[in-house]
């Protein structure tokens, strides 16, 4: 019988997951499901994993050991995406690596569906990730912190943080994703971090700076007469500048 | 000259007139070079360059794109701007500029500054006052992000040499691609002063590879390099002939970019086309930059594409497929055989995918269905290529026949071009090839 791990939908979960059923069963029919979005099969019998940080920096490092960075890139990206079947795609994928003749050069087997998917959703991520580093804005908040509030579909804050972090090394910044409720926080001179299970204080994030409002409306104006009336185009607008990210960026 | 300076103006006022003064120059990348921050500062630059918005006309924004100052002596007759026009002057005072850099940088709203300006008091004195925002920008505000600046025509060498060291592109605007023309629209400023900076730019730009070679730490002038642009409809210049000046400032000027913006009419002016209420040649535009990229990744040139007496684009057919279509003796080639350089001008074929298909028939022998899988389009490619000596499909390789199928396949023109009328199109009448009835 097909043997299912669950496990939460975090990195640490999912790697974990991994862990044990790579560990009991990578020769078995084995797979791997996030709790809270399996549709429970027949003939299948689901297992709870015990999720610990060792576990999960043993898959990382084996991956990385056996299969190379740029392959732990695009798994671990693939993780990052919203979805749901990503788990099992990562872990499938590493069980074809087995296979094939050199398992650093997995990424290329594209013909295997599993492969395919990580491929498919680590660039998901990757795009979504660098729209990000052009389309977050930041406000000034009373205490001089910037801080944005993103809604994006995958976890991207990693995947933008050294940007930033290398863009703004004087500033304390912060950027929160509204989706998945984490926050991605930069102090002046340090390096980043993600801080989970805090709630971001709407009260605190409404008490902008004295100058803020009017930097806002200078933008705003800035990009009005920016544009040439003869040749406006909203679909050209559009189709660069999806509606789904306006929702937090300062000038729509 | 009527005049209307205020002393008095708000930071907002004066953004809304030097950023709506600024908005006819097309180039807005912050691309072609990447510098880390050295963690003393603020900013970065990536290669590729990003984009941080769209504006209502499709655009991206990228930089902060300004006007130094309106009050410009000069009085170029397709500009807002120019002297004899009666609207209101400000400049920035190199703080403003600053602040407004730093600040919009700060919330991530652009990756940099452009900086052009207007002629105030003289070339030497705008140059000089721009050269005073840019220091104060780079070494006060440790300001370490993308900074694109125009080098004014006329202004002394050492000045301009003093800015490009500050700069990460710089650029001198040919403004119209004739001599006669400029001295028509234009006429304080001249050929000789536009090029003249150019060529420093260029030669400076070749010293300071040297000097970098030699010491790792030298300061560097323009990495980005420099690029121009030039007004396109208000002279009566063919295709050709603008192409022609492209390319030789490729050539001779290894410029990076050349831009081509449609004109705009703004000022009523009987030395300019009549308003038409048709709107810019966008689809103009368009033909030339498809043809500007084959000049630059394909390996054409000018003379192959146009010439005397055919000086203008098709309307209907992009610059390739019309350039195989004239040359049907070259045609069908062998995939299986042709080299790199002739599998490039095979309509329906990329730089990627000519590539592709010079690696992968190393291993086997390439069939049709081949070809699809590394993205060539069949349905333009077909009529000019052969797999193992055989064409795809039973097709006659004559001019009129390909013709017509290919216009029946549609070419897919970017949004920028739509929206325009049948009208504007018929505009090109004359370059209408023979029979082809526009579907
Ligand atoms: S120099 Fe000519 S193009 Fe430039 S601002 Fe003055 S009038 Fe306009």
């Amino acid at each position: 019988m097909k043997q299912v791990y669950i496990c939460h939908d975090t990195i640490t979960g999912i790697f974990s997951a991994i862990y044990d059923a790579w560990k009991e069963n990578r020769d078995g029919d084995s797979g791997i499901a996030l709790r809270g979005v399996i549709i429970p099969q027949l003939f299948c019998e689901y297992i709870e994993v015990e999720e610990t940080v060792q576990k999960s920096v043993a898959v990382e490092r084996l991956i990385k050991k056996n299969l190379g960075y740029n392959a732990y890139w695009d798994l671990y990206h693939a993780l990052l995406s919203d979805d749901c079947e990503r788990a099992d795609a990562v872990y499938h994928t590493m069980l074809e690596a087995r296979k094939v003749k050199d398992s650093k050069k997995i990424m290329e087997h594209l013909s295997n569906p599993h492969v395919a998917k990580v491929f498919e959703l680590s660039r998901k991520v990757a795009n979504e990730a660098h729209f990000f580093t052009e389309f977050i804005r930041f406000r000034e908040l009373e205490n001089g912190v910037m801080l944005s509030e993103i809604t994006p579909k995958g976890q991207v804050l990693t995947c933008i943080a050294d940007h930033f972090t290398n863009r703004f090394p004087l500033e304390h910044w912060m950027v929160y994703d509204k989706t998945h409720r984490v926050f991605l926080v930069h102090q002046a001179k340090k390096n980043w971090v993600l801080v989970q299970g805090e709630i971001l204080d709407t009260e605190a994030a409404g008490r902008i700076s004295e100058t803020e409002e009017e930097f806002a409306e200078l933008w705003k104006g800035f990009c009005k007469s920016i544009s040439i009336e003869e040749r406006e185009n909203l679909n050209l607008q559009r189709n660069h500048l999806p509606i789904r990210f306006r929702q937090n960026m300062t000038e729509f | 000259m009527a005049e209307i300076i205020q002393e008095q103006m708000g930071i907002y006022d004066k953004l809304q007139i030097l950023s709506d003064a600024a908005k006819y120059d097309v180039a807005c990348t912050s691309s072609g070079v990447d510098r880390q921050g050295d963690g003393t500062g603020m900013g970065n630059c990536q290669k590729a360059g990003i984009c941080h918005s769209f504006s209502a006309d499709g655009r991206c924004i990228s930089l902060l794109k300004i006007l130094f100052t309106n009050e410009c002596i000069y009085d170029c007759k397709y500009c807002v701007n120019r002297s004899s026009n009666d609207v209101v002057r400000t400049s920035f005072t190199p703080d403003e500029i600053c602040t407004l850099t730093m600040e919009f940088y700060r919330r991530n709203y652009i990756e940099g500054l452009f900086l052009s300006s207007g002629i105030l008091k003289s070339p030497n004195y705008t140059m000089e006052l721009i050269y005073a925002a840019l220091y104060k920008l780079r070494h006060e505000c440790n300001f370490q992000g993308y900074i694109h600046v125009k080098a004014i025509p006329g202004a002394a060498q050492e000045l301009i040499q003093r800015v490009g060291f500050l700069a990460d592109r710089m650029s001198v605007n040919l403004e119209l691609p004739t001599a006669e023309s400029l001295r028509l629209l234009a006429p304080h400023k001249n050929r000789k002063n536009i090029l003249a900076p150019m060529r420093l730019v260029q030669q400076k730009m070749e010293d300071n590879k040297q000097e970098i070679v030699l010491y790792k730490n030298a300061p560097r002038f323009v990495p980005a390099g420099q690029s121009t642009q030039m007004i396109i409809g208000a002279t009566p210049e063919t295709d050709y002939q603008i192409l022609s000046v492209a390319e030789s400032l490729y050539k001779k000027f290894e410029l990076k970019r050349v831009f081509y913006s449609a004109f705009v009419a703004v000022n009523e002016d009987s030395a300019l086309p009549a308003r038409t209420g048709e709107g810019p040649p966008l689809l103009r535009e368009h033909r030339l930059y498809q043809a500007d990229w084959l000049l630059r990744f394909y390996r054409f040139e000018a003379g192959e594409l146009l010439n005397e007496k055919s000086p203008n684009f098709n309307i209907f057919l992009d610059p390739k497929c019309d350039w195989a279509l004239k040359h049907l003796e070259y045609f069908p080639v062998e995939v299986n055989r042709a080299d790199y350089n002739t599998l490039l001008r095979v309509p329906g074929i990329g730089c990627k995918s000519a590539s592709r298909i010079v690696k992968a028939r190393r291993m086997g022998t390439l069939q049709f269905e081949d070809l699809k899988k590394m993205g060539v389009v069949l349905k333009r490619a077909l009529y000019f290529l052969t797999c193992n000596g055989k064409m795809m499909y039973r097709t006659k390789i004559e001019e009129d026949y390909i013709m017509r199928n290919l216009l029946n396949t549609k070419e897919k023109l970017p949004d920028s071009v739509l929206g325009m009328t049948f009208k504007q199109l018929s505009l090109f009448d004359d370059m209408t090839p023979g029979q082809a009835i526009l579907r």
